[in-house]
């Protein structure tokens, strides 16, 4: 008989890779719901900038709907930001807009050797997502697991430089282009060291920018695994390694980076994905966010999480931020047809 | 006049210009068309966009990616700004002018630029609204402009739901006008269900179909215009 007391344990347990009694359903990635901003009254644009609106706003998706964790922040511009980017949060429009980069650190390539400020860990909104984590914890930490993420070293790079001279100079100059993700590699490690000092549970390092839709599996094994490799072997909480897009050809590079679970989305075949990875490897996806869990019926919804599990996922989890005008049944349908599983 | 073997050879060393992303060999041969007295438009289509096309082919079977496809756009730009210029009239059947952009709130405009690119070959008047462009400024911009076609891009299911409000916007004020919509998250049912006109799976995809939008609206101008001056 396994025992399991609590969503947290279960996650704690399959980290561990310890045996449980069924896949959680939960995120390493943004999970705010629009639901969850009504029931607060807060506007979407208000929760990147304030710690307790950040953990009350995150924490309300496991309240209302059982999601199995609290992750915090919700956009991807922390780190970018603490190096001394520009962001735009869109605080005019009551729309749902992400905060982006609204002007970069590296305008040329002769600017790209960067050095990393000192006391990074203090700039930005670090501490505010510090304290978001502190909150979150006191607040749901003993029933489920929290999260927090950080930006691979190559996405981050695409925030603090154009993306379109980062891909060609990828290619054209992998040495430079390498140098900038070693010292952006120091950058996140440091990131990621105040997050596990805050009490976090697990971290996800989200690297889509090298996702196989936009370069070759060689170029991610040869310019973008061996920093990550650098972050994964500092990180001492579990980990999680998210790349969406096309990446069936490099879970078995994902697999070698050291971290402790791999995250893919719906364009990854997870059957083939277990199969090339062996039935002890932590696969965590691939359900589709928005063709689904937003825009499905729940039939769809519910299909989609048996499909998940029958394909060999070791965790249901969407395969990128959870999209905040998710319908309420929609979710709720997800979180019962995963507790069907339980044994 | 030029021979059909010197025309043969600097076709050929565009078309190998473009998909060996060599931007200096693109300009010599461009400006050596010129000087030979070869047709630009000629150039252009057989030599630069034949090039691309394989490009485009070797993205597919993925032995390029998108690194790749970014300097094969530079090469085929280099030799365009030269050929541009001396082009008298291209010759697709039909031309037309697009506003483009990608939707606020999203920073990604490599995509919108690939597809830009198919659209000033093929010598479209683009107006190229940039990136994390307000969802009003399409409208508006396609009012003023009274472009045949309006392209929105996003890359990523954050921004992709403000195309159905430009969608919407547009065709309460001009319901004519031809809308098509592409980036990683769209798909034919999402364009069919927001009321898009068309859905560019990829830049060779968008130029094709953009084209036909063009035809079909031309073609119901004239018959409109037709039966009026009946």
């Amino acid at each position: 008989m396994i025992k399991i007391i609590s969503a947290r344990d279960r996650v704690m347990k399959l980290f561990g890779g310890e045996e449980i009694d069924r896949p959680p359903c939960f995120s390493g990635m943004g999970n705010v719901t629009a639901e969850g901003l009504k029931e607060l009254g807060y506007k979407f644009a208000s929760i990147h900038l304030d710690a307790r609106k950040m953990a009350d706003s995150s924490a309300t998706t496991y309240k209302l709907f059982g999601f199995e964790c609290g992750v915090v922040p919700f956009d991807l511009c922390v780190e970018a930001e603490a190096l001394g980017c520009e962001i735009n949060v869109y605080a005019h429009l009551e729309d749902i807009l992400y905060p982006t980069i609204k002007k970069k650190i590296i305008h040329t390539e002769d600017e790209m050797d960067i050095a990393i400020p000192s006391g990074l860990q203090h700039r930005g909104r670090i501490p505010l997502v510090c304290e978001a984590i502190r909150l979150l914890k006191k607040d749901i930490g003993g029933e489920v697991p929290v999260g927090t993420y950080v930006l691979g070293p190559f996405t981050l790079a695409g925030q603090i430089m154009e993306l379109n001279d980062l891909l060609k100079l990828s290619f054209k100059k992998p040495d430079k282009v390498g140098r900038l993700l070693d010292a952006l590699a120091d950058a996140v490690i440091l990131v990621a060291g105040e997050y596990e000092k805050a009490g976090v549970d697990y971290i996800t390092v989200r690297e889509m920018g090298a996702t196989s839709d936009v370069l070759s599996p060689r170029v991610f094994k040869g310019l973008i695994l061996p920093y990550l490799k650098k972050i994964f072997e500092k990180i001492s909480v579990p980990s999680v390694l998210h790349i969406c897009g096309k990446t069936n050809d490099i879970v078995p590079f994902m697999a070698e980076s050291g971290a402790r679970a791999i995250s893919v989305d719906q364009k990854n075949d997870v059957a083939e994905s277990r199969k090339k990875l062996g039935k002890e490897a932590r696969i965590f996806g691939n359900y589709d966010p928005y063709n689904v869990l937003v825009a499905g019926r729940p039939e769809l919804v519910r299909e989609t999480v048996r499909k998940c599990v029958n394909d060999g996922v070791s965790a249901v989890w969407p395969g990128c931020d959870i999209w905040p005008t998710v319908p309420p049944e929609n979710f709720k349908a997800m979180m019962e047809e995963i507790r069907k599983d339980g044994r | 006049m030029v021979t059909e073997d010197k025309k043969k050879e600097l076709l050929e060393r565009l078309k190998n210009a473009v998909i060996q992303y060599d931007e200096d060999t693109a300009k010599e041969a461009a400006k050596e068309v010129l000087d030979v007295g070869m047709n630009a438009n000629d150039a252009i289509f057989n030599g630069l966009v034949s090039g691309m096309e394989e490009v485009g082919r070797l993205f597919e079977a993925q032995e390029y990616f998108v690194p790749e496809l970014l300097m094969c756009a530079d090469a085929l730009y280099a030799g365009l700004d030269i050929l541009k210029p001396h082009v008298q009239q291209l010759d697709l059947g039909v031309k037309g002018s697009v506003v483009i952009g990608t939707v606020e709130g999203d920073v990604h405009d490599i995509g919108k630029n690939i597809v830009k690119m198919m659209f000033d070959v093929a010598g479209f008047t683009v107006y190229d609204l940039g990136r994390d462009v307000p969802l009003d400024k399409f409208v508006e911009e396609q009012l003023k402009t009274d472009s045949d076609l309006v392209c929105l891009s996003a890359m990523m299911t954050t921004t992709m739901v403000g195309m159905k409000k430009v969608i919407d916007d547009l065709r309460a004020k001009n319901p004519n006008v031809k809308i098509m919509i592409g980036g990683a998250p769209v798909s034919q049912d999402i364009a069919e269900k927001w009321g898009a006109d068309g859905y560019a799976k990829d830049a060779n995809n968008a130029l094709k179909d953009a084209i036909n939008m063009i035809s079909s609206l031309k073609k119901l101008k004239e018959e409109a215009e037709a039966r009026k001056s009946r």
